[in-house]
């Protein structure tokens, strides 16, 4: 069976098959019906990865190791949620006259394409057409940022272009550098660029040129993963995007960047030793924490607010996975399963207060929204103290997990600072949302409310967040113990 | 046969390093060139030269794929990409003069030093280059200034061709650094990239222009915090 090449082939069509139909009804149950074929595939691929190792398909143009087969869980977990919560989401912004139907026909076509670029990049053996589908997420997304063609809007899409395709230039002289490594005293044939290929000429490469690669692919998928100080673009586009695709961004997209430039972490700490690019990737990830507190603590906008909470948890992925001991790798791994369950739920949440009060700056919601639309903060605040890393919620663990592993391998000093930035995050966090969720309420909506809205999709997040918050079944377990295997180069 | 392949080799690599500081030549020229539609007929040239290194490497290494590649950069860089814009330019009806930060002579300066900044980068690796003399440091002098252009200028759409001379430079590396320059399925996935950004770039020029009834970029100063 061709599991890998259905789940590009299945969005894909889903994508080019809402061009042609007129019924946005039809369009959604497409978008719903494509990324739940995805998960099933995902699903259908563990056992295969867990068996052999690594599926291959397509002459190894397709390659899944556990790696991949994790994000791709994760793309469509993420996806299938976006696709539930959007359909109510653009009736409302329809009737509002916030868009037209022309551009909710657009998002319907965009974001399957968008997904299936994601998935490519997680499938993809070749590390060049790797970034060819880097480079793709980043085009579709824009003109989904873009979606509601405000002023404000442009202006994100326009940064957030610029900004992506930029970094996204230097992460194509990276490749090419590695490539150039790659093709070492091989003047009569082409040398392949696969992963697998790579991977096991690795000791061999030329390091000063791997290295040097390492530092493009660091600054290029570095922008695109959000990590500081290329991350000027992330609270823009978070903030202009309709709220689903808001999710999607930080759900996975930023993932999707941050394992482009993982693959070269592990390709780098299989040729050279992993302390050049762990030290880089811990300078990064911690830097990204500290910037993300200042902004967060004084935000006064909902959205941009959860951008930046996105800036530090990608931090403490990173300063994770550079600790490099099994442990830490292992919780960073963690960490980014369940934070793409929260943070789609707190946007959801967040673009249902945008519908209702027409804003997203916090003195203008006020306090009492809790009175409103009770449902939506409900959920909404059960998803805050999860980010917020508090328990029962996966989060606490995941975190836990690197900070102790920190601790337990001796870096002290790294886990105590990530440490401090976690609970500076959580304060300002719960603060800002206990300041406009609860209380009594004083503005009136400026629309109706609807508490019931993306009920289903923020349902199905929180619900599976708990669930593997407290179970993980062992299919899935082993899964990321061998992830977390691969990157800390013990295959 | 054999007494005539080393002097192909050597005439290539020749013709390489000559179409490489031509590329550059472009680049300056550029940086100093104030019409628009000028810009783009420069790009067009540039793209040609890179288009001609690539048919001298697919010669001299008899690599059938860089035929194609290099007949996708002269279909797709030097005929398609210019006309889309050119006609994007006369769609919108801008003023054809581009606003530059630094004045021409400054900005020469600029890129003197950064050309000079290039050749001191890429000193280090210009025995691991295949083919022609410097083209690597040619190819990290184009990134320099690509960067330098685009931050020197302020309407979108010059902003866009600056970035376009950055990929240039990237795919000069690419031939340079490489045996025939990268797999054929990379190209083509980077060579179609190329053409959606700029599809993508030109859809948001267009709608920028309809909102801000203006093209500068500095005027997209809302966002903050």
């Amino acid at each position: 069976m061709m599991l890998l090449a259905s789940i590009l082939i299945v969005p894909l069509s889903a994508g080019l098959l809402c061009l042609l139909v007129q019924s946005r009804r039809v369009m959604q149950g497409l978008n719903v019906f494509a990324f739940a074929a995805t998960l099933a595939l995902g699903v259908c691929l563990l056992p295969e990865v867990l068996a052999h190792g690594a599926v291959e398909e397509w002459d190894e143009f397709l390659r899944a190791d556990a790696l991949s087969a994790f994000m791709v869980l994760l793309i469509s977990v993420v996806s299938l949620a976006t696709s539930l919560y959007a359909g109510r989401y653009f009736e409302r912004d329809l009737a509002a006259n916030a868009v037209t139907p022309g551009r909710v026909r657009e998002f319907f076509v965009l974001t399957p394409l968008f997904a299936t670029g994601m998935f490519l990049v997680v499938l993809a053996n070749n590390l060049g057409v790797m970034w060819a589908a880097v480079e793709g997420t980043a085009l579709t997304s824009v003109l989904l940022v873009a979606l509601y063609n405000r002023r404000t809007s442009l202006e994100a899409a326009w940064k957030y272009v610029m900004l992506g395709s930029l970094g996204l230039a230097l992460a194509l002289f990276g490749t090419v550098l590695l490539y150039a490594a790659a093709s070492k005293d091989q003047a009569e044939r082409l040398p392949s660029f696969n992963w697998s290929h790579l991977m096991s000429v690795a000791p061999e490469l030329d390091p000063r040129l791997v290295k040097l690669a390492f530092a493009f692919a660091l600054v290029g998928y570095g922008t695109k993963a959000g990590l500081a100080p290329m991350h000027t673009w992330l609270p823009d586009a978070h903030s202009e995007a309709p709220s689903p695709t808001s999710a999607m961004l930080s759900g996975v997209s930023l993932k999707i960047a941050l394992y482009a430039l993982l693959r070269f972490h592990i390709l780098t700490t299989a040729c050279v030793d992993s302390a050049f690019s762990r030290h880089l990737l811990l300078g990064f990830g911690l830097i990204s924490m500290f910037l993300a507190v200042p902004f967060i603590l004084v935000q006064q906008n909902l959205k941009r607010m959860l951008a930046y909470s996105s800036l530090e948890h990608v931090g403490l992925i990173c300063a994770g996975i550079a600790m490099n001991t099994s442990l830490t790798i292992f919780g960073a791994l963690l960490h980014m399963g369940y934070h793409a369950l929260t943070k789609p739920v707190l946007f959801f949440a967040a673009g249902n207060i945008h519908q209702t009060f027409h804003t997203l700056e916090f003195r203008l919601i006020g306090p009492g929204v809790v009175k409103v639309l009770p449902v939506t903060v409900l959920l909404m605040g059960l998803a805050a103290l999860a980010a917020a890393g508090l328990p029962p919620f996966g989060l606490f663990f995941s975190e836990l997990t690197v900070i102790s592993g920190g601790i337990a391998a001796g870096k002290v000093t790294v886990s105590v600072l990530v440490l401090v930035a976690l609970i500076a995050c959580f304060c300002g966090i719960l603060q800002q949302l206990t300041r406009i969720l609860l209380g009594a309420t004083k503005r009136e909506p400026a629309s109706d409310a609807r508490p019931t809205d993306g009920l289903a999709a923020m349902a199905l997040l929180l619900g599976a967040l708990l669930v593997f918050s407290v179970w993980l079944p062992s299919p899935l377990l082993e899964l990321m113990r061998q992830a977390a295997g691969i990157i800390g180069g013990k295959q | 046969m054999n007494m005539n392949l080393p002097s192909t080799t050597e005439l290539g690599s020749q013709l390489i390093t000559l179409m490489a500081a031509l590329m550059l030549v472009v680049q300056l020229l550029m940086v100093v060139q104030r019409m628009l539609l000028t810009n783009i007929r420069l790009f067009a040239i540039q793209s040609l030269f890179l288009g001609g290194i690539a048919v001298v490497v697919a010669f001299v290494h008899h690599a059938s794929h860089v035929y194609v590649i290099a007949g996708l950069t002269l279909i797709g860089k030097v005929v398609l990409l210019p006309r889309l814009l050119t006609r994007l330019v006369h769609r919108i009806q801008i003023h054809q003069e581009i606003e530059p930060l630094l004045n021409a002579p400054a900005s020469m300066l600029v890129c003197g030093g950064l050309t000079l900044l290039g050749y001191v980068v890429a000193r280090p690796f210009t025995s691991l280059e295949r083919l022609g003399n410097n083209t690597l440091a040619v190819a990290i002098t184009l990134l320099l200034t690509g960067f330098f252009l685009m931050i020197n200028r302020r309407k979108a759409i010059t902003q866009v061709l600056a970035l376009l001379t950055i990929e240039n430079g990237v795919m000069l590396a690419a031939v340079a650094l490489t045996s025939y320059g990268m797999p054929l399925v990379v190209e083509l996935g980077i060579f179609f990239d190329v053409m959606v950004a700029v599809m993508v770039l030109g859809i948001l020029v267009y709608r920028i222009r309809e909102s801000f009834a203006s093209m500068d970029t500095s005027k997209l100063n809302q966002l903050k915090g």
